[in-house]
């Protein structure tokens, strides 16, 4: 008898407990990547509670070095939603390395091929027989680069173009061990802030426009909670139209979530253009060009785009 | 079949059994594709990495031998720095208290927390990556060295002391043969160590464009898990290999024993 009331009060009391709890907001996982300037909308998000304002509770899940980390915890569904590069977002899509949904733009431009502050190099024709470091194959910056030199009158093979993980551009850069690199956001803008870079060519001007980074999320998630899709995206665009319209408090944000000194920061918003709505040609060229450097088998673009982008048609509806 | 291919057919039936399970689970949808893939896209991932290549245009060949020349001019320097100093410390008792407090302080320094101080010091070329390896190698080398001297029967060196040998007859007739076990096995070791620190050593970047390590991080930023699993298997098979060579060479050289 005195057994089942305790367990009646009990159970009550749990339930009175788990209550409160779901009116709190939608829970979702979200990911970034380290220091990346091109995620800010989704810091700002966090800061100044967009997202709360969505009814979302949006927990950070990971903080990754790298897009195809990212990608790995989306096929291990560690993470609900993520910004991460169009490349490698793409790729893992291509390579079927996970099942992830692009559903917004995080950021376009924002990246730059930057050279020794005193060296004797001014256009991209001079980097012939010199070496480029790029931060990954298949990134963003490898297809920027190649472009630029494509552009140029140069062959690919004109340059010898290697990987370096960009916290280690910066020093090989000084010791002369590469003669330039292309890197995202802040890395060139602190090359040129600690005296050692001198900015080559902004990626604005070698495509201008291109995407960057875009907001994804887990197929499953796309598929199953389109509410809280639409609603993270609204989000979003606050986010986006935030940043463009307090440049002072964005890099207050962006000093706090890289560690950056203001100056670098500030330099670097300078070269990234926020922009959320996510379009279809470009990344349909960014396809093409992985079919036909070899680094995924499929190579029929447009089947890749049907899967990736807004499969489900929610993008239309969440104009905010 | 003769007693031998007999046996060594034994050897790989494991091994056959478990790829076959490996491919069943897989086809079965029980082991998604994207996170383990089957022996056979294993396969195909490695029949890519020798054809086209990974980078598009850099070839297996030519990552294994630029990782191999690593490891070896590591395992160089390490045997170079690390038998003389070990009979030395192996003979005296007095080097050997005024070198242990550095050896049992440095030592447990895993060689991949060098990684940063290495390539500011040394550059992201074939520098950095011999240092790294040759901090892992020394190690081992060194205190198996100064194992072998100690294991000595004190009795042989007293003779041979008695007899007249000179310091120098001493030490290559006496101590590095006697302690040449120790000395072998220690270098078995350094070999394994070395190879498994060259792979990540590679991750943060080659200046060469070449080599296992940084194959297999481009494997894994283009999430081609076929091939990243690929390059393990390749890594691992050559790994063997320079074991087996090893111990070859040990049967060779301990004949005397």
């Amino acid at each position: 008898m005195k057994i089942s009331v305790v367990l009646l009060s009990l159970s009550l009391v749990l339930l009175g407990a788990a209550a409160p709890a779901a009116a709190a907001g939608e829970k979702l996982r979200l990911g970034y990547l380290r220091s990346d300037l091109h995620h800010l909308a989704a810091w700002v998000g966090i800061e100044k509670g967009f997202f709360r304002d969505e009814g979302l509770d949006v927990e950070t899940a990971g903080i990754f070095n790298a897009g195809a980390e990212e990608m790995s915890a989306f096929a291990s569904k560690s993470i609900d939603v993520g910004y991460l590069g169009m490349a490698p977002s793409v790729t893992g899509v291509a390579n079927r390395a996970a099942s992830v949904k692009a559903e917004a733009l995080a950021n376009a431009e924002g990246s730059a091929i930057v050279v020794r502050a005193d060296s004797p190099l001014h256009q991209v024709k001079d980097l012939a027989g010199k070496t480029v470091a790029i931060p990954g194959f298949a990134s963003v910056q490898d297809f920027l680069l190649r472009r630029a030199l494509e552009a140029a009158g140069l062959e690919a093979g004109a340059v010898k173009i290697i990987v370096v993980k960009p916290p280690e551009m910066i020093t090989a850069l000084e010791a002369s061990q590469i003669d330039a690199f292309i890197a995202w956001e802040p890395h060139a803008s602190k090359a040129v802030t600690k005296g050692v870079g001198r900015v080559l060519l902004p990626s604005s001007q070698i495509w201008k426009g291109h995407p960057c980074c875009v907001v994804a999320f887990e197929g499953s998630v796309a598929h199953d909670r389109p509410a809280v899709v639409q609603s993270f995206l609204k989000a979003h665009a606050r986010a986006t139209a935030f940043i463009l319209a307090n440049t002072d408090e964005a890099v207050r944000i962006g000093v706090q979530y890289t560690g950056m000194d203001e100056k670098t920061v500030r330099m670097a918003l300078g070269n990234i253009t926020y922009r959320s709505e996510l379009e279809r040609a470009p990344v349909r060229e960014y396809a093409s060009y992985l079919g036909r450097l070899g680094y995924i088998k499929e190579t029929d673009p447009d089947a890749i785009l049907r899967d990736y982008i807004d499969p489900a048609g929610l993008v239309k509806d969440a104009r905010p | 079949m003769s007693g031998r291919r007999w046996h060594f057919l034994l050897q790989l039936a494991p091994l056959a059994a478990v790829a076959l399970l490996w491919e069943a689970l897989s086809t079965a949808g029980i082991v998604p594709e994207n996170r383990l893939p089957p022996p056979t896209r294993v396969l195909g991932g490695l029949a890519d990495l020798v054809s086209r290549g990974l980078p598009p245009g850099s070839h297996l060949f030519g990552h294994c031998i630029a990782s191999l020349r690593r490891v070896l001019g590591g395992v160089a320097a390490a045997l170079a720095a690390g038998i003389p100093l070990g009979l030395m410390m192996g003979w005296s008792g007095r080097l050997r208290s005024l070198v242990n407090p550095f050896v049992e302080i440095l030592r447990p320094i895993p060689p991949l927390a060098w990684v940063p101080i290495a390539i500011l010091w040394l550059g992201i070329g074939d520098s950095s990556a011999v240092f790294i390896i040759f901090l892992g190698a020394f190690f081992p080398i060194l205190l198996n060295t100064v194992a072998g001297v100690l294991s000595i029967e004190r009795g042989l060196v007293e003779a041979a002391v008695i007899l007249g040998a000179s310091k120098r007859d001493l030490f290559l007739k006496v101590l590095a043969p006697g302690a040449l076990p120790a000395i072998i096995t220690g270098v078995r070791i350094a070999v394994g160590v070395g190879w498994m620190t060259v792979v990540a050593a590679e991750f943060t970047g080659v200046k060469s464009g070449y080599g296992l390590g940084y194959m297999i991080m481009t494997a894994r930023d283009i999430q081609r898990a076929d091939q990243i699993v690929a390059g393990m298997f390749v890594i691992g098979l050559i790994g063997f290999g320079m074991d087996a060579l090893i111990r070859a060479a040990e049967r060779r050289l301990l004949r005397w024993r």
